[in-house]
């Protein structure tokens, strides 16, 4: 066969592969789901249309971009790069001046009640420090955090089903322990409000500070010790 | 076309998905009045399945303190935490169907299958003494300005070092 000929049935055969392989349709039906259970939440449970968009954006997002805070709290020490967590800093910069706006209308002017202030805030003490260790060895293990065990399940892979159900049996198990640590230690600790201290805007200005500094070290960390450069 | 086709087909950069994570946790925050989070909706879910087969969550200590948690009509299967979980499956699927690149993938060995089922457990019993997992402890605490935020994410971080040391060891 003359290398034309050859050529010429390679492309055949990348198309017939092209064809056999798009699922664009399947997106389609995926979407017009979604959407039907949109319009399901708009007339019944509006409450849930906004979570249910930005829902979508999310695991879009992580979908496209592969977004995986295990792999950004992991690389650093494996392969000794930092790309996903400066990805993670930079996302914390802008929440952190969004919420920082919500939090300042909602508390307006007044004094600080934290109970009352928006976001997640939440007592801290040694229970954070072990359930962060607990939860990190965890990630690693498993091989994704929640959100990327989510956008993985949605990828068609079997594992993350397991590992849901692994979640969710640590939920349980985790919710009836849950008297032991709050009487001997969570009971007495309690919430640390950061603007509680230096009011709010001197708090976000100077945690952007330090997610500034951190996201240099970060690059400079990435560009000493990366073994894929 | 050419460039629409680009952006549904080839991997965005990461940098760009942090930004849009940090948006939308803003918009969450903004117009449901609750930060990016997801572990809890699993505890409710597993709660639902042993409320199903008779067991008495009601005289659980856990529950007595945060019973006031749900809002009008909210239950544990119908609530914030399976909207936002099964919304977030859904994209991921529409996502990577669009780009023609769905596959169901196996589980590859019984080793796998383990640590997977043993990490899960691992992070779903973090999440309930640190209150939140990687979003809910991490990713809208700091923006929330608590210190318990940045708490989590330090001790994460040890606990990735640990587990990367483990992984080394047993699993590569």
């Amino acid at each position: 066969m003359s290398s034309k000929k050859i050529e010429e049935l390679k492309k055949r055969r990348q198309i017939e592969i092209r064809k056999k392989k798009d699922q664009k349709t399947y997106a389609l039906l995926v979407l017009a789901l979604w959407m039907i259970l949109l319009l399901t939440f708009i007339y019944t449970d509006y409450q849930y249309t906004s979570v249910w968009i930005i829902g979508l954006l999310i695991g879009i997002t992580l979908q496209r971009t592969r977004f995986c805070f295990t792999a950004g709290f992991r690389d650093p020490v494996l392969v000794g790069s930092t790309s996903i967590l400066k990805a993670i800093i930079l996302g914390l910069i802008i929440s952190t001046i969004g919420f920082a706006f919500i939090q300042y209308f909602a508390i307006g002017g007044k004094e600080i009640v934290i109970a009352n202030v928006p976001g997640n805030i939440y007592p801290v003490g040694i229970h954070t420090a072990v359930g962060a260790v607990i939860f990190g060895i965890g990630m690693v293990i498993a091989g994704g955090c929640v959100s990327g065990t989510v956008m993985r399940i949605g990828e068609g892979f079997i594992l993350q089903i397991v590992v849901m159900v692994g979640i969710i049996i640590g939920t349980i198990l985790g919710a009836s322990s849950f008297k032991f640590w709050d009487l001997n230690v969570i009971k007495d600790t309690k919430e640390i409000y950061l603007p509680s201290f230096v009011g709010l805007p001197l708090a976000t200005i100077l945690q952007i500070i330090a997610l500034v500094g951190l996201y240099i070290l970060a690059d400079w960390y990435h560009k000493k010790n990366n073994i894929m450069l | 076309m050419k460039n629409l086709e680009k952006i549904y087909k080839k991997p965005w950069p990461y940098w760009i998905g942090g930004i849009i994570l940090g948006i939308l946790n803003i918009f969450l925050l903004l117009f449901v009045g609750k930060s990016m989070r997801m572990s809890t909706g699993f505890l409710y879910w597993g709660s639902y399945i042993l409320d199903k087969i008779g067991v008495d969550l009601d005289s659980w200590y856990y529950f007595s303190q945060f019973d006031d948690v749900f809002r009008n009509n909210e239950s544990l299967i119908n609530n914030f935490y399976t909207v936002i979980i099964i919304a977030a499956i859904i994209g991921s699927l529409f996502s990577i169907l669009l780009a023609s690149e769905f596959k169901v993938k196996k589980v590859k060995s019984k080793k796998q299958l383990f640590f997977g089922l043993f990490g899960g457990i691992l992070m779903g019993y973090g999440t309930r003494i640190a209150f939140g997992c990687n979003l809910g402890a991490f990713f809208s605490a700091i923006p929330s300005l608590s210190l318990h935020g940045w708490v989590f994410g330090i001790f994460m971080f040890v606990g990735a070092y640990i587990g990367s040391k483990i992984l080394i060891k047993f699993i590569l």
